[in-house]
């Protein structure tokens, strides 16, 4: 690997040819030298206890925007404004009080508060992979295929140390003079920006391609973050300050921070709207936490708020347009939609503001920093939540949909059984769906009165009820739960050819236990119906299921109906030979009956 | 003229789809002819299909009313569906009301065609029981039943299904247009005139000519008029011939005033909205 180290003062427009040319200053420093030997967090200690003491550096709280003409940002508090004319090529990336970017050849700063124009710099032909600020100078990694460069920047434009790299370097981070820069996938390099020399060394044990500022302390990591404090020098023995997601499977498979080697784009992509958002708090223990036990994730316009620990969803929000990016703060979050508005959610997902960025935007970078997005009034609960997700989303948001459902199913709420049966009868519902909400509605174990008043309704052309109640499902349930108020709704369902046969089955198989002699008259006219021209076994099984029930409510008239119909030529073969044995068990069970009486 | 008759009229005049569904019950039965009701009362429950459609031919044959019951038994205890197809069809050619409560249940089998049958019988049947399970057909999810039931319903002279089938009309049942040009009363043909030009003519054609041919006094003349001067002014071909089919089935105890409207129209003079009313 080759490795060179260059230390510069000089004006941004020589910083090209000499960076290029043999002119550069070549050192023997071992910066980000492969072949260091592990030297147990002895030398990041000392860095970390150099910077411990020095006041933390936030990044700016803006969101800015990137839109056709350039960008677009605000304060979060939405108070401040500014635009930037230009074609960004890169995301911006909000380092300190800057917003970074690359244009054209240039990489410029902007003043993250104003939009002025702090400086610009040449690319040296690399793209911008990530950009970090201490309150006074820059770090940035600029990298294509082939190197990577570290350059320092002071606060006037000027560049500063420099180091060139065949390793792939990752997203930095900086604090008191300092650019923490992962590479290698292990190691995080603590280089002074002034002159590129390395300080001091990070050996992690997790995947590190990204060091970043939340709210002022730093983190390393990629799936999960280390916390650079006191403990970062226990790393290499996986016993510094760290924090990760529960695992937990996300519609689109969302990723939290990514690898921090892909240099950001200005344009967006799937995974601009597939993310997670969360934001590492520290204790004053050290123990890392994510925001206020939640993070969230979005898919497209839907945002899912989840539980840090177990990964349960807490919340969901469908908002009006996709969500293009956005930050979390250390309770709450910060999210901008790509109608570019910007929304400040609580930890449970309510709004708190919401303002515009004053145009379309593809993309979006925001910082939240340390600052808590304070509690809005309290949501209704999840299940209603979730039914209002669900009312919201179009049939091509499937796979939001499933999760969505599939937590529904897990929840006691009695509200859950009516969300289950709006959505099994919802002709918005994807059919696929519809079946995983009948089945997870056939085991609710609560919720009866919902249940009890959805089968009252039936199919009406005349008043618009276009699809039939999910009886099937209902009436395994109420069965279940030996409701028999159930029992003539289930009957006048039995007579309803709206209703599939596979849910008249059910209803026969429910009136077996639930049906009293108020149903008897429902049940001979189905049986006298279908008892000949049952077409299908889930019929065929109703019609049984059917004299099981006329047995066991309609005594000697009953008995006499099935009896005749068993042998009757023109019962239907598969119904005429069940019956016997249907009118062998019920005698069975009055004989029973009998000697226990 | 009794509404049956002006349907049975209209229906001559613009071949209505199912007029022959909808016909007057059979013809009496030669004099000397008699049906033994026991020995088809043992062949309808003899359980052999070759039987009881034999007995069902006889009773259509003879159509002696006394065997209703026995098909109505037929129906209660059920057979397969050639059988209850053809039971069904001798039920409604029996027209016996006693029948309506045996035909009901079948309106709603899972059977199209049993179904559909059970519809059109009962419009032979008639009565409350036939009435109200044609109003249910209305409300059901099979597109020919609707119509069937919709056009049952004119013929049976429910008054109480308008509003239902101003409901239908829009939603692909042309058939409620007849029923509610034989039914309407007072502002509920005003309303139906109404939508002339809301909806395509071709699915309120079936109604019009009902309504103008009407002489009681629930159909006002107002509607009539207004009616008439709408078509002289689509001057199509169809609005044309409809006027000159009215012109010429015009009932002679008719409003003059009306058919001279009508002529009117035919010859292009606009027809005024002034009171016809005698």
């Amino acid at each position: 690997m080759s490795i060179r180290r260059s230390f510069l003062a000089f004006a941004p427009s020589a910083l090209w040819l000499v960076g290029c040319g043999a002119a550069s200053v070549n050192s023997s420093s071992k910066a980000l030298d492969p072949d260091w030997q592990n030297d147990a967090g002895a030398s990041i200690a000392q860095v970390e206890q150099r910077l411990h003491s020095l006041p933390r550096v936030a990044n700016a709280r803006v969101a800015v925007g990137v839109s056709d003409a350039g960008l677009l940002a605000s304060s979060l508090d939405g108070k401040s404004r500014w635009t930037y004319s230009g074609h960004p090529t890169s995301a911006p990336l909000i380092a300190g009080a800057l917003v970074i970017f690359s244009e054209g050849d240039q990489i410029v700063a902007l003043d993250a508060a104003t939009g002025s124009k702090s400086w610009s710099i040449g690319n040296r032909g690399l793209s911008l992979r990530g950009a970090a600020n201490d309150g006074s100078l820059s770090a940035l990694v600029l990298a294509d295929s082939h190197k990577s460069l570290f350059l320092g920047v002071s606060r006037a434009g000027t560049t500063l140390g420099s180091v060139e790299s065949k390793a792939d370097l990752g997203v930095p981070a900086a604090r008191g003079g300092v650019a923490f820069v992962p590479w290698s996938s292990q190691y995080v390099s603590a280089l002074d920006i002034n002159s590129g020399d390395e300080n001091g060394r990070l050996l992690a044990r997790v995947q590190v391609s990204q060091a970043l500022n939340f709210g002022g302390d730093l983190y390393f990591g990629e799936q999960g973050l280390l916390r650079f404090d006191e403990k970062a020098r226990f790393a290499s023995t996986n016993q510094a300050n760290h924090v990760g997601l529960p695992k937990v499977e996300l519609p689109g498979k969302p990723s939290w921070l990514g690898s921090g080697l892909v240099n950001p784009l200005s344009q967006a992509n799937a995974r601009t709207k597939i993310r997670i958002f969360a934001a590492p708090v520290a204790s004053p223990s050290g123990e890392v936490t994510l925001g206020a036990g939640t993070f969230a994730a979005s898919y497209f316009r839907v945002v899912f708020g989840l539980d840090s620990k177990s990964g349960a969803l807490r919340w969901v929000r469908a908002l009006p347009a996709d969500i293009v990016g956005g930050a979390a703060a250390s309770s709450g979050f910060v999210l901008c939609d790509v109608n570019g508005k910007v929304w400040s959610l609580d930890r449970a997902g309510a709004d708190v503001t919401a303002f515009e960025l004053g145009g379309k935007i593809r993309m979006c970078s925001a910082d939240a920093g340390a600052d808590e997005v304070p509690g809005a009034p309290a949501r209704s609960g999840l299940a209603v939540q979730i039914g209002e997700a669900l009312d919201n989303l179009e049939p091509t948001m499937a796979e939001a949909e499933r999760y969505l459902v599939s937590e529904l199913g897990k929840l006691e709420d009695p509200i859950v059984t009516k969300s289950l049966i709006d959505l099994s009868s919802s002709p918005r519902v994807p059919p696929d769906l519809r079946l995983e909400t009948r089945r997870l509605l056939a085991l609710r174990k609560n919720g009866t009165e919902y249940m009890l008043s959805a089968l009252a309704r039936h199919y009406d052309f005349v008043s618009g009820v276009l699809l039939p109640p999910p009886v099937g499902p209902l009436a395994d349930a109420l069965a279940a739960s030996a409701e028999t108020r159930a029992a003539p709704l289930l009957a006048k369902h039995l007579n309803d050819p709206a209703n599939s046969a596979d849910d008249v089955a059910h209803a026969a198989r429910a009136l077996t236990k639930l049906a009293t002699p108020a149903e008897y008259d429902d049940l001979r006219t189905f049986f006298a119906l279908y008892r000949a021209t049952a077409d299908d076994e889930a019929l065929v099984a109703a019609v049984v299921a059917c004299a099981e029930a006329l047995l066991r409510v309609g005594g000697a008239d009953a008995r006499a109906l099935v009896e005749r119909a068993a042998q009757d030529p023109l019962t239907q073969n598969d119904v005429r030979r069940a019956l016997p044995a249907v009118l062998a068990k019920s005698a069975n069970t009055g004989t029973a009956q009998a000697a226990t009486h | 003229m009794p509404k049956l008759a002006v349907i049975g009229l209209c229906a001559a005049t613009l071949a209505l789809p199912n007029a022959v569904a909808f016909a007057a019950p059979a013809s009496k039965p030669p004099a000397h002819a008699t049906l033994n009701l026991d020995s088809t009362k043992k062949a309808l429950e003899s359980g052999d299909e070759a039987q009881v459609l034999a007995a069902l031919d006889e009773i259509e044959k003879l159509a002696d009313r006394r065997a209703a019951p026995l098909v109505e038994a037929l129906l209660g205890r059920g057979a397969n569906s050639k059988l209850l197809l053809r039971a069904i069809a001798v039920a409604g050619a029996l027209a016996a009301p006693s029948s309506s409560s045996a035909l009901a249940p079948y309106v709603k089998h899972r059977a199209p065609e049993v179904r559909r049958a059970a519809a059109q019988s009962l419009a032979r049947t008639k009565g409350s029981v036939a009435i109200s399970a044609l109003r249910d057909a209305l409300r059901s999810n099979d597109p020919a039943l609707r119509g069937t039931a919709a056009e049952g319903l004119g013929v049976l002279g429910a008054n109480e299904a308008v509003p239902d089938l101003f409901v239908v009309l829009p939603k692909e049942v042309p058939e409620a247009a007849g029923a509610i040009g034989v039914l309407c009363r007072a502002d509920e043909c005003q309303r139906f005139v109404g939508l002339l030009g809301k909806l395509p003519f071709d699915v309120m054609e079936s109604g019009f000519l009902p309504l103008l041919l009407r002489t009681d006094a629930a159909a006002p003349d107002a509607a009539k008029l207004h009616l008439i001067e709408q078509l002289r002014r689509m001057a199509t071909q169809k609005s044309g011939a409809l006027l000159a089919s009215a012109l010429a089935s015009y009932p002679t105890n008719g409003n003059p005033k009306i058919r001279a409207a009508i002529d009117a129209a035919i010859h292009g003079r606009p027809v005024t909205s002034t009171s016809t009313e005698p």
